[in-house]
């Protein structure tokens, strides 16, 4: 063959095939377009390298260095890592001995949690949903839309019935608590995207491994599943997104212990007497963002890949 | 069927249906050991879901199901020796060539060398050797249809179901596999039950075809039978290519002649059942039509369409009300325009009655 594979496309970023490349003009418009909308992470990552009075400074500072000259002294701050140290430890009374902070813990609670409850959600939802498109009950398709009900009230309204649940059965501020919530909390929308995934496969293919010998359990495993791959990854990573960020279950439900980040942040960053610690919000932030950012991007291929499309005529 | 030989296939009384929808009527047939075994009909009159009840994917509501002669209505689909090629072709999408051609024997617990010996010479066998490691949906559709086939052959089958395996490829490889087919059942010898609502393709590949009405067999035979001697307007239409020419008729006073819109016909033979005044449909094959010689009682008709289709021309003429189809070779048709009176002629011996009640042949 004779193209060869950049190091880009290998990461996914492939173009299909047999479409034309927009023209300079369309790709610029295009770029200051997205610029405009990625700002405020742009905002946020420069801030964390920012000390607190020249993170609100006006006009802001954009750059971290002068570029030789070429840019106005006002718009240059001077870059430092120290809100990320602080991040993880830092002396809370002024002049006062450095302690820890917590935040690798949290840290750890929040990748722990998200991804354990999604990642049992994929596997009750994947079974269900396989379950749901190949051995649908009697009538018609009620129930699924009633299983995506539980999603349609806002989680303020029914927060306190299982505020007063997880305390009547003990599961307040512990890690199986919050990660059934989590659990419970993505099986709809699991179910959803995987039972569609699944409706997309086609029987015959199935069917042949049957008759080929396959059990229905490894029609399943063997057949089904790697099929499906792009579908998994694609729901795993929208759960975690939702879960990774979600904040008002997490700060009702989880104890000193089990605290994620969403929830640490917003204690973290009320400085005492001066203010909010903007540089160490940003900081915060910034690595919030990296997880689910390495995740979203090494899942990217299967995301864009439509490994099933394609091989069955119709 | 000679008395004693067990066939490979018996279906007796077979009934399936899907909720209101009748997809099999009390199907009957059998399908001698190493046959090349045709169920030929137009789609939804039920050959997917035969195919699909003898691998054993369907369970028919009642009747009974022989393999080998041993009773398979209920049992699972493992151990019926039965393999089976799609329509769609359902290759596994994400396996390889060589997985997709591996997968029945890893099923079966086949050794790794004795796999990979057999993958090859199935592959070489197929033409797929250069192809093995490639995914299915980078081949063409030549390739995907014979690495289904190359998939059903692998496990040595003793009965291979192939259901419409042709309909999704082009004229020309459909021409070549149907060669390679045949050439394929000499080979093995297996029992092939092969689905087709193409004429063409049950002709020209069917030792016998039974043909298909609405979940039933309404015609068992081989070619030559179908074609001779159809036992319906059904049969009669669907077998031989152009179709049949029908015309309303009527039996006349003396039970002998026939009263047609082009004239009273008298075969040899009479046929015994038939009543005087009836209604009846007269077939007759395009085939057996020709340009009257001098001396013969001729029908006068007028040149109403040409289809040259090569070797043979399709001319249509119109006799009275009626256009009737012949076939004549080149020759006799380059001299021929569209207007032009011609004089025709058929043998009333040829013709096909059937009553028009029920279609049922007139004997």
């Amino acid at each position: 063959m004779a193209t060869s594979t950049t190091i880009w496309e290998k990461l996914g970023f492939r173009k299909a095939s047999g479409v034309t490349e927009a023209g300079w003009g369309q790709t610029l418009l295009a770029g200051l377009v997205s610029l405009i909308y990625f700002l405020p992470v742009l905002l946020i990552i420069i801030t964390s390298f920012k000390v607190q009075n020249e993170a609100m400074s006006v006009p802001p500072k954009f750059f971290p260095t002068s570029f030789f000259g070429l840019i106005p002294d006002v718009y240059v701050f001077s870059p430092t890592l120290e809100n990320f140290t602080s991040v993880f430890s830092r002396a809370f009374v002024t002049g006062g001995a450095v302690e820890s902070t917590g935040f690798d813990r949290f840290f750890f609670n929040s990748m722990f949690i998200a991804g354990s409850s999604v990642l049992l959600a994929l596997v009750i939802g994947t079974l269900a949903a396989y379950g749901f498109s190949r051995y649908p009950l009697k009538g018609n398709d009620t129930y699924l839309f009633i299983i995506l009900t539980t999603r349609m009230l806002p989680a303020i309204v029914v927060i306190i019935p299982i505020i007063l649940m997880f305390r009547i059965a003990g599961l307040s501020g512990s890690y199986p608590g919050i990660i059934l919530l989590y659990t419970a909390f993505n099986l709809p929308f699991t179910i959803w995207m995987m039972k569609s995934f699944f409706d997309e496969l086609s029987l015959d293919v199935e069917d042949a491994a049957r008759i080929d010998g396959s059990s229905e359990l490894r029609v399943f495993f063997k057949i089904c599943l790697p099929q499906v791959v792009a579908g998994l990854a694609a729901t795993f990573v929208f759960g975690l997104i939702l879960t990774w960020n979600e904040f008002l279950f997490a700060l009702l439900l989880t104890g000193i212990d089990t605290r994620t980040v969403p929830v640490a942040m917003n204690q973290a960053v009320a400085g005492g007497g001066i203010g909010v610690l903007w540089g160490l919000l940003a900081a915060i932030e910034t690595l919030f963002l990296i997880p689910v950012f390495l995740v979203t991007f090494f899942l990217q291929n299967h995301l864009l890949r439509g490994v099933t499309f394609g091989t069955v005529k119709r | 069927m000679a008395e004693g030989i067990k066939p490979a296939v018996r279906l007796s009384g077979i009934a399936k249906s899907y909720g209101k929808v009748r997809a099999l009527e009390n199907l009957s047939f059998d399908v001698a050991a190493g046959r090349f075994f045709v169920l030929f009909g137009p789609s939804s009159v039920g050959k997917t879901t035969t195919l699909r009840t003898i691998a054993g994917l369907v369970r028919p509501d009642s009747g009974r199901l022989e393999i080998d002669g041993r009773d398979f209505t209920n049992e699972p689909i493992a151990g019926r020796g039965v393999s089976m090629v799609f329509q769609s072709f359902a290759l596994y999408p994400h396996l390889t060539v060589f997985e997709n051609l591996a997968y029945p024997l890893r099923e079966e617990k086949v050794a790794s060398a004795e796999i990979t010996r057999r993958v090859n010479e199935t592959a070489a066998m197929l033409k797929l050797s250069q192809r093995l490691d490639r995914k299915p949906n980078t081949l063409s559709g030549g390739e995907q249809q014979r690495v289904a086939l190359g998939r059903s052959l692998v496990r040595q089958p003793k009965i291979l179901l192939l259901d419409e395996p042709l309909t999704n490829l082009d004229a020309k490889l459909r021409h070549d596999m149907r060669a390679e087919l045949k050439r394929l059942h000499r080979q093995f010898g297996m029992t092939i039950v092969y689905a087709t609502p193409d004429e063409l393709e049950a002709l020209s590949m069917g030792e016998e075809i039974a043909v298909m009405r609405d979940g039933m067999v309404v015609q068992r035979g081989t070619p030559e039978e179908l074609y001779e001697r159809p036992v319906n307007t059904y049969v009669a239409g669907k077998i031989g290519s152009p179709h049949m020419n029908m015309l309303q008729a009527k039996v006349g006073k003396d039970a002998r002649t026939f009263e047609t819109p082009l004239g009273k016909m008298s075969p040899k033979v009479p046929r015994k059942t038939a009543a005087a005044g009836e209604a009846a449909i007269i077939g007759i094959r395009p085939s057996d039509i020709r340009l009257a010689a001098k001396g013969e009682k001729a029908i006068a008709s007028k040149i109403h369409l040409l289809e040259p289709l090569g070797d043979i021309t399709i001319v249509s003429v119109e006799a009275g009300k009626e256009v009737l189809r012949m076939v004549l070779p080149e020759a006799r048709a380059t001299a021929i325009k569209v207007g032009d009176p011609a004089n025709i002629y058929f043998d009333p011996n040829d013709i096909h009655i059937f009553r028009a009640a029920s279609g049922q042949v007139m004997t």
